[in-house]
């Protein structure tokens, strides 16, 4: 017997598939003849001969209903993971970040000009308080200035809502690194369920890309971190024990990946035997 | 194919990822999209109005529209979600197009849905590119031409290009393919190599 999405055909002798289209997909999900040197793809003739349609062109349109409809359950089904929107929140946040250093460094090269007797030297002004005190002029500079600190807040705020659904989402690793850079981690990986099947070799260098395929190609020096590196473990690590202080935490991340994929539930006893081992590599010398 | 003044065109309605128009027809750039690449190559390859095709790795469906615009059916097999968006809104104009979501590497997941097919056109750069096309080729019918778009930095990052299209030629080979054409897809897209294959009788 060879079973289509329209139906069964067995020497000749056609079944129509039952009730309504929901149904007909259902059916097709358990469809699952192997495609080999024995398969016999669809025949349209063989389908309108069955009685089943009338020419090829209503059969194709009652296939692409089918198909797209199919489609589009899958969509919503890939979107509603829970990660897809993290996902496209962290993209944001970063992106935020790189627009508002960008307005920042154009708008105080603008105030420069305004007030040739000013310098940031020897002020410490960080570039907050230079967008703080920019506002305050009038014009056009100071309303984009306003509009500069406003997009900060935003940013703000936005990081907050990304470090809390990165805990609901992934309670382990959000506790082993925090919020930020699991997320970080998750959207580079491309999801919840790519990063638990990743090795903790991979997710030591995610976000690194550049140096590994420079060095994978010509040789460089392997990179010992990528966004890993943002956390303060990994970072205020001495220099001699980063590398080995970046492998312990991605090591204790791929497990704490799994765990938040498979269980979505913290594991205090995993998280306190991680952070022990985390700290140890971290104090040897 | 048709050409004017140099440049690859297909005839159908306009404006699915804001391509440009020459005397009515869409333009198929050649740097866009890696079919036209391949023919301004010099690959022997001719769309005709009465072929059903395979298309693995449809994406946001721009090249798979301009082959529609040329054959009768296209089968667009596409895995990503966010690209399979697109792909039904291209689909929904173009009534020959039946989008496909399912992976490329499992076949017999969507085997259900395709007919017979005279061509199939591989553009899934993965590790195993070559493999993907064997695993469809039982919907090629014999004598139909099978299209390898291969990527070799998906395959390999550190070897040169022409070694893997070297072992990509040795593996279609053995799978029982003749390689009627190959050749890189220069100066449009960088380590590609288009494979042009018969399935024999």
């Amino acid at each position: 017997m060879r079973s289509y999405w329209f139906g069964d055909i067995d020497d000749g002798v056609c079944t129509p598939a039952q009730g309504d289209e929901d149904r007909i997909l259902e059916r097709c999900d358990t469809i699952r003849g192997k495609v080999d040197t024995g398969f016999v793809p669809v025949s349209v003739k063989e389908a309108c001969d069955c009685g089943f349609f009338a020419d090829r062109e209503e059969y194709l349109a009652k296939l692409r209903d089918v198909t797209i409809r199919d489609a589009r359950r899958k969509i919503v089904a890939a979107f509603s993971e829970g990660d897809a929107e993290l996902i496209q929140m962290v993209r944001m946040l970063d992106e935020i970040d790189e627009v508002v250093n960008l307005l920042t460094e154009k708008a105080v090269e603008w105030y420069l000009v305004k007030n040739p007797g000013f310098s940031r030297k020897y002020k410490s002004m960080s570039a907050k308080r230079m967008v703080g005190v920019m506002k305050k002029e009038k014009g056009p500079l100071g309303r984009i200035c306003a509009e500069i600190d406003a997009l900060s807040e935003h940013r703000v705020i936005l990081m907050r809502d990304v470090s809390k659904r990165t805990d609901a989402l992934m309670p382990n690793c959000s506790t082993l690194v925090g919020g930020l850079v699991a997320a970080r981690l998750m959207e580079r990986a491309g999801g919840l369920s790519v990063l638990a099947g990743m090795p903790a070799s991979t997710i030591q260098v995610l976000g690194a890309e550049g140096a590994l395929f420079s060095h994978l190609r010509a040789g460089s020096p392997p990179p010992k971190h990528g966004i890993i590196f943002q956390h303060r473990r990994v970072h205020n690590a001495p220099r001699n024990v980063r590398g080995k202080v970046s492998r312990a935490v991605a090591g204790k991340l791929a497990i704490a990946a799994k765990i938040d994929y498979y269980r979505g539930e913290a594991d205090l006893a995993f998280l306190e035997r991680a952070q022990d081992r985390i700290d140890a590599v971290g104090e040897k010398e | 194919m048709k050409v004017i003044r140099g440049t690859i065109v297909s005839e159908g309605e306009g404006g699915v990822y804001g391509e440009r128009m020459l005397k009515g027809c869409r333009v198929w750039d050649p740097h866009r999209s890696k079919l036209p690449a391949a023919i301004h190559n010099g690959a022997p390859l001719d769309l005709s109005s009465d072929m059903r095709v395979l298309y693995l790795g449809a994406a946001n469906g721009t090249t798979v529209s301009h082959v529609a615009d040329y054959v009768e059916t296209v089968y667009a097999v596409e895995f990503a979600p966010r690209p399979m968006q697109d792909l039904i809104e291209v689909a929904r104009r173009r009534p020959n197009i039946v989008p496909i979501m399912g992976d490329a590497n499992r076949p017999e997941v969507y085997g259900c849905f395709v007919e017979e097919v005279d061509m199939i056109y591989q553009d899934v750069a993965q590790p195993n590119q070559a493999d993907i096309l064997r695993k469809n080729l039982p919907f090629l019918k014999k004598g139909g031409l099978a299209v390898l778009m291969l990527k070799a930095r998906s395959v390999d990052v550190r070897r040169p290009s022409e070694e893997i299209a070297e072992e990509t030629r040795t593996l279609l080979r053995e799978i029982g393919l003749t390689i009627t054409w190959s050749g890189t897809l220069e100066p449009f897209h960088k380590d590609h190599t288009c494979m042009l294959c018969i399935k024999e009788e």
